[in-house]
């Protein structure tokens, strides 16, 4: 059984204690009350509040504060054994006296973590602090006398009432209905906005393995269309893209628009899935996307594609190993793209043999760096615009090693962040239809941003 | 700093709770009290506010009620006066409507733990034990856990323990866990639960209901129980044989350590519930969660006590992913150090030999010391590692090389010339206390071999007034004294220094009595300290292959899952896999041992008629005693006698060396304490033997054969042998080879029906006398037999 629960942030400062049982915490109170400024008077109390202090400080001193890594995950003081697990910076540490199944108590806490998780997202120190008094609630459901009673979040959703079953009024009570039962249920009615806008976001990432030689391997580009929509009422939106199927069905049909665009590149794209507003009959009919749009932040679209990929960066590695102990690695990055866009956050990691001692890197642009810890030399460059080329030469001294077996050479690996779409998606128009209200198409504000990321972007070496 | 600056934060907060304003406002209230609650878990002390935040608790809106529980539960025990205020709300709310409310009222009332207030707590709980919603029973089951906890010394009412009992079949199995979970808090002192065959059965029956945390509460309470018949036992462990394989790892414990406590008696059982356990616990070991993973490892490393060749063939599943903590690091490591056989050992050494250079010093250290562990028994390939490692000139590794070296060399002697020759230049690399000890030690036992030594020890002792170690001078003189007895004409004239130096300016007195000691010594004459300081530079006792005693299951079976095995043991307890063979205690049955002999005086009548030749008539003796180092040497030596001359040419020379196959389908591969018992009684001595259940499983033995006053062998013969069992078929065609030889085919003929398991024997023989051999070998079967039989009993 478990005795107490604490969740701390990096600093080692308590955000949540929840004391289950008297027991923790008791041995080192004395020594506590001497150090502490507690008024004699109060001393005669035996003061809960100390003892739960009192573990809580150990902890921090002896785990979270410690100069070495932490050594166990099971840490022992004062003949309190607390169990702690780590999630981002947050620690979770549940305390206990007695000589408990310990994979009980951890897999415990990873079902707190999971709870939480479901309750208010990732666990982090913000999102801890905001929803406190729900994570009160939690412990206090989850455990009652460090006994653990019921950790589903389905049956816990009943007994929490954070958000205050009896605080909701009649009003939204009958709203929710609507949106269970109703046509639209992602959008309620009588939305108003002053300013009607729009925001865009084609999101890729584009994978790639490339052999040593400059073959692709394997590319494909995995790729999101994120809307923010602030519109008014219940407007019908229509979104049109360079997709293939489409442009050569309104080529045929000697569209001028269509024909000026043939001119340009049209994507093919492999699969697709649509948020729920999206009309699937008329996409499957007529390959045309519309919809009535959620209110603010939703993904639109999903997709992937894997043909005529616009491939931003190309690595040319050069490995040449001099001697036994000596390594030279040349690495060219060649940006392929219009030269007035600009690539950032670009880092190429170069992995480097276990038994490397010591690294000379020269580069041209940008900062290297070789991390013994992660065995590789990370060359970050901030910028770098399109049809540019750039360079690092590295020498690698390695331990002599009577290692019969060679290095593994794991692949060149790649970030980088660019601002058009590597599938070569392009939005050909969104438009916004709304009848009742007097706003048309063109009062609409709207923006699109492409942002194509590195996924997998590896280069053998 | 929230520590000490919050009574402006109080100062305000009382303020806004007072507000009338405030208070007719139900939002602003609330959030008030939220505050409130924040400011009290960031630490500052809010217990000023108890009287405002009673009258809070006093509504209809349940968060509001929530949050101020939450308050009162950790104050209450400073206002006991006050808090009797809130009883009254909180009894009022065991009545409402709503069975949440019902359920936190009684919660909470049983939470505040105050001693005083008991008395208003009975009612509500008795009530709530009949209550229709299972929340509220729930609750109120383990009120009277709480309650009990809160006045140890009343006793809880004899009706209500019997409620208890009754509601064990309860319909909600929350209830029902919790009934438990409080019984067994308020049974403590008559041992908890009463376990009978009903309560037993009923629970076994309501297991797949509970959620895991109740599972493994009701799996540990079940421990208790013991099954009438042998049939009953079965019954319940066939019940139970889904949930060892189950996909929690704390179910799946919970469950092997009920099979271990309830078939307790019956080791094969226990051995197939460990079998069965292995899946799970591999998949496990390779957990996501590092926490989950590292609780894994440490209960392999208890299974390992008793059974070390369960998980042989799955040695890879525990070497170390990069990015693994340190701790999780180490556990591996020692695992695989368990694990080694003759198959894998390059495989692991190499893999080891990774780790050596981790930017972690621990785990390189323990990674050096791992190797230096399996270099007990593989001397050669451990020993080109450790002295490559010292190439990279780095503190820590060579610092752990060293002392690796020390310990490696008390074991195994025969290493001692490697040691040495690797040790010059060490001393410029070593910084910290424990490397330098392990040198200095090295360097005075050693010091003849070692050609720098009075140069380095000179070293030690022109800085010995900047030392500030006191056991690195303790070493120091230990080890300044004995070189002084190996190579006087050198190191007096220093070792004068050094004694003059501690006797009259050191300060620590262990110190300076050490050199007074050593000083009067030698004022005896150095014969007299050679025979004082001179002592074993060795183990004698310790075999060419160790074994570790083996632990029965019911040794570390109560201490599985729990916290037990993830606290002891980073250090794995060096000084007893230093037990040699002859140290071990071995108590083989009685019975065995009656058996043993009327069998084997039965083998010597009838092996006349088993070998068809001449009965040869021998006596096995054990003098003189053969050392380790002894042993492995001549094995060695014969062995390259044979390679030279090739297999046709076995018997030329003064030795013969005979392989032959032998039927066994069960060697006592788990216990090879009794097959060393069986051994003793008729005069062979076991030298060594690989871990039990290890495959391939290898027994080393010696004997001298004497003469028979009526045989025609005139002389003594030595007898060196190896006993090799493996899983596979073996390969008969060599066997065959040397059978044709030697001449002894009638023996082995049976070799190749069988097939499946065979015991391959290789006896060499010095100097060569077929017929003492052939009597050796039928005393060797027929023991062997007679063990495989008591095995399969």
């Amino acid at each position: 059984m478990i005795g107490g629960l604490f969740i701390y942030n990096h600093k080692g400062e308590v955000l949540i204690s929840r004391v289950y049982r008297d027991d923790i915490g008791y041995v080192a109170q004395r020594s506590f009350m001497v150090t502490s400024c507690i008024k004699p008077a109060t001393l005669f109390n035996v003061n809960l509040f100390v003892c739960r202090r009192n573990a809580v400080d150990a902890f921090r001193v002896n785990v979270i504060h410690a100069r070495q890594q932490v050594r166990s995950p099971v840490t022992n003081i004062a003949r309190t054994s607390f169990f702690h697990v780590k999630r981002s910076n947050i620690w979770l540490a549940a305390v206990t006296k007695q000589n408990v199944n310990a994979a009980m108590v951890f897999e415990f806490l990873y079902k707190m973590c999971d709870v939480m998780t479901a309750y208010f997202g990732k666990i982090s120190e913000e999102n801890i602090k905001n929803n406190f008094v729900l994570i009160y609630e939690l412990l206090d459901e989850i455990l009652d006398f460090g006994y653990p009673q019921n950790s589903e979040t389905g049956a816990l959703k009943t007994f929490i009432t954070q958000q205050g079953i009896k605080g909701q009024t009649k009003e939204e009570q009958s709203q929710i209905t609507s949106q269970v039962t109703g046509q639209i249920g992602w959008r309620r009615e009588g939305i108003k906005y002053r300013r009607n806008e729009l925001f865009l976001d084609v999101l890729e990432s584009v994978n790639l393995l490339m052999s040593p030689q400059g073959q692709v391997l394997s590319a494909h580009v995995s790729g999101r269309v994120v809307m923010k929509s602030y519109l008014s009422g219940m407007p019908e939106c229509k979104f049109g893209m360079n997709d293939k199927i489409v442009i050569d069905k309104q080529g045929k049909g000697g569209d001028l628009y269509a024909f000026c665009c043939s001119g340009k590149q049209s994507i093919a794209i492999d699969d697709c899935t649509f948020h729920q507003c999206v009309r699937l009959s008329k996409f499957d009919s007529e390959r045309s996307i519309s919809f009535i749009p959620p209110d603010g932040e939703y993904e639109l679209m999903r997709y992937r594609t894997t043909k005529d990929i616009i491939l931003p960066f190309r690595v040319i590695p050069l490995v040449r190993e001099v001697g036994r102990t000596k390594l030279e690695v040349k690495v060219v990055i060649k940006s392929n793209f219009k030269p007035s866009l600009l690539a950032q956050k670009i880092e190429v990691r170069i992995p480097t043999p276990l038994n490397t001692s010591g690294v000379q890197v020269i580069c041209m642009k940008g900062k290297a760096k070789y991390k013994a810890s992660e065995n590789a030399i990370v060359w970050k460059i901030k910028r770098m615009a399109g049809m540019k080329e750039s360079q690092i030469s590295a020498e690698i001294e390695l331990l002599p090693t009577n290692d019969k077996k060679k290095w593994a050479r794991p692949p060149i690996s790649m970030n980088f962040e660019v601002p058009f779409a590597p599938s070569g998606l392009k939005v050909r128009y969104l438009k916004v239809f709304e009848s009742k209200l007097n706003y048309s198409d063109h009062d609409v504000i709207k923006w699109v941003r492409y942002i194509g990321r590195s996924g997998i972007y590896e280069t053998r070496c | 700093m929230p520590y000490l600056s919050g009574e402006d934060a109080v100062k305000e907060l009382r303020r806004a709770l007072s507000n009338p304003n405030v208070q007719s406002d139900p939002l602003r209230y609330r959030n008030t009290i939220t505050k409130v609650i924040r400011v009290m878990s960031q630490g500052v002390d809010v217990s000023g506010l108890f009287p405002e935040m009673v009258k809070a608790c006093a509504t209809v809106d349940i968060v509001q009620k929530k949050l101020v529980y939450v308050f009162l539960c950790s104050y209450a025990s400073l206002n006991p006066q006050l808090s009797l205020l809130v009883i009254n709300t909180l009894r009022k709310d065991c009545q409402d409507a709503n069975p949440m409310v019902r359920s936190l009222a009684l919660r909470n009332m049983t939470n505040l733990r105050l001693p005083g207030l008991a008395e208003y707590v009975e009612q509500p709980l008795t009530v709530g034990l009949r209550d229709r919603a299972a929340c509220v029973r729930r609750v109120a089951v383990l009120g009277w856990a709480k309650l009990h906890n809160l006045q140890p010394q009343a006793e809880i009412d004899a009706a209500v323990v019997n409620e208890l009992y009754s509601l064990l079949r309860d319909s909600d199995p929350v209830v029902m866990v919790n009934c438990l979970r409080a019984l067994e808090e308020i049974l403590k002192d008559e041992g908890g639960v009463a376990i009978n065959k009903n309560i037993t059965h009923h629970l076994l029956n309501r297991l797949k209901e509970c959620d895991v945390w109740g599972q493994c509460d009701v799996l540990r309470v079940l421990e208790r129980y013991r099954p009438q018949t042998e049939g009953e036992l079965f019954d319940i462990l066939s019940l139970l044989d889904s949930c060892l394989t189950c996909a929690h790892p704390p179910v799946m414990a919970a469950t092997l350590r009920l099979f271990l406590c309830l078939s307790a008696g019956l080791p094969s059982v226990c051995q197939s519930a460990l079998e069965r356990a292995c899946g799970p616990l591999l998949a496990a070991c390779g957990s996501n969660s590092r926490e989950m993973r590292f609780t894994a490892l440490a209960h392999v490393q208890l299974m390992m006590q008793s059974v070390p060749g369960l998980l042989g063939a799955h040695y890879k599943r525990f070497f170390c992913g990069y990015a693994e903590p340190a701790f999780i690091k180490q556990r591996k490591m020692q695992v695989l150090v368990e694990l080694v056989n003759d198959e894998n050992v390059s495989m692991l050494l190499d893999e080891l030999k990774g780790y050596c250079t981790d930017v972690d010093p621990d785990t390189a250290q323990a990674a050096i010391s791992a190797i230096g562990r399996i270099g007990r028994s593989y001397s050669d390939k451990c020993l080109d590692i450790l002295t490559g490692l010292l190439g990279l000139r780095q503190e820590h590794i060579t610092s752990a090389v060293v002392q690796t070296f020390r310990d490696l060399v008390w074991v195994c002697p025969q290493c001692s010339d490697v040691v040495c020759a690797a040790l010059q230049g060490c001393e410029e690399t070593l910084q910290d206390d424990q490397g330098r000890q392990a040198l200095l030690w090295l360097l005075g036992v050693y010091g003849e071999r070692v050609a720098t030594a009075p140069y380095v020890l000179e070293g030690f002792i022109d800085g010995v007034r900047a030392e500030v170690s006191v056991s690195v001078k303790l070493e120091l003189l230990a080890a300044a004294l004995r070189l002084f007895l190996s190579r006087p004409a050198e190191t007096q004239d220093m070792l004068g220094r050094l004694l003059h130096y501690c006797i009259e300016e050191e300060r620590d007195m262990c110190v300076r009595d050490q050199a007074l000691l050593y000083y009067r010594l030698l004022q005896c004459g150095p014969e007299q300290a050679r025979r004082v300081v001179e002592a074993r530079r060795s183990d004698p006792a310790l075999g060419v292959l160790i074994g570790r005693p083996l632990q029965p299951i019911d040794a570390w079976a109560h201490g599985f899952n729990t916290l037990q095995p993830l606290s002891t043991a980073a250090a794995t307890p060096d000084s007893s896999t230093r037990g040699s063979p002859e140290h071990l205690h071995c108590e083989p049955k009685h019975t065995l041992t009656e058996e043993l002999k009327a069998l084997t005086d039965v083998a010597e009548l009838s092996q006349g008629s088993v070998v068809g030749v001449e009965p040869a008539v021998v006596s096995l003796s054990l003098s003189p005693a053969l050392s380790p180092e002894d042993f492995e040497e001549m094995w060695l030596q014969l062995q390259s006698l044979h390679m030279d001359q090739g297999a046709s040419a076995v018997e030329e020379g003064d030795f013969l060396c005979v392989v032959k196959l032998m039927p066994c389908q069960m060697l006592p591969v788990n216990s090879p304490q009794s097959l060393q018992a069986a051994l003793q009684l008729v005069n062979i001595q076991t030298m060594a033997f690989t871990p039990p259940n290890a495959l391939p499983w290898k027994v080393y033995l010696y004997t001298h054969t004497q003469p028979a006053p009526d045989s025609t062998s005139a002389e003594c013969t030595l007898v060196l042998a190896e006993l090799l069992y493996s899983s596979d078929t073996p390969d008969s065609s060599r066997a065959e080879l040397s059978e044709d030889n030697d001449g002894l085919s009638p023996l082995s003929g049976d070799g190749r029906k069988s097939g499946d398991r065979c015991v391959k024997i290789t006896v060499k023989q010095k100097p060569r006398d077929s017929a003492a051999l052939s009597g050796f070998l039928c005393i060797l079967t027929a023991v062997l037999n007679t063990v495989s039989a008591e095995c399969k009993l």
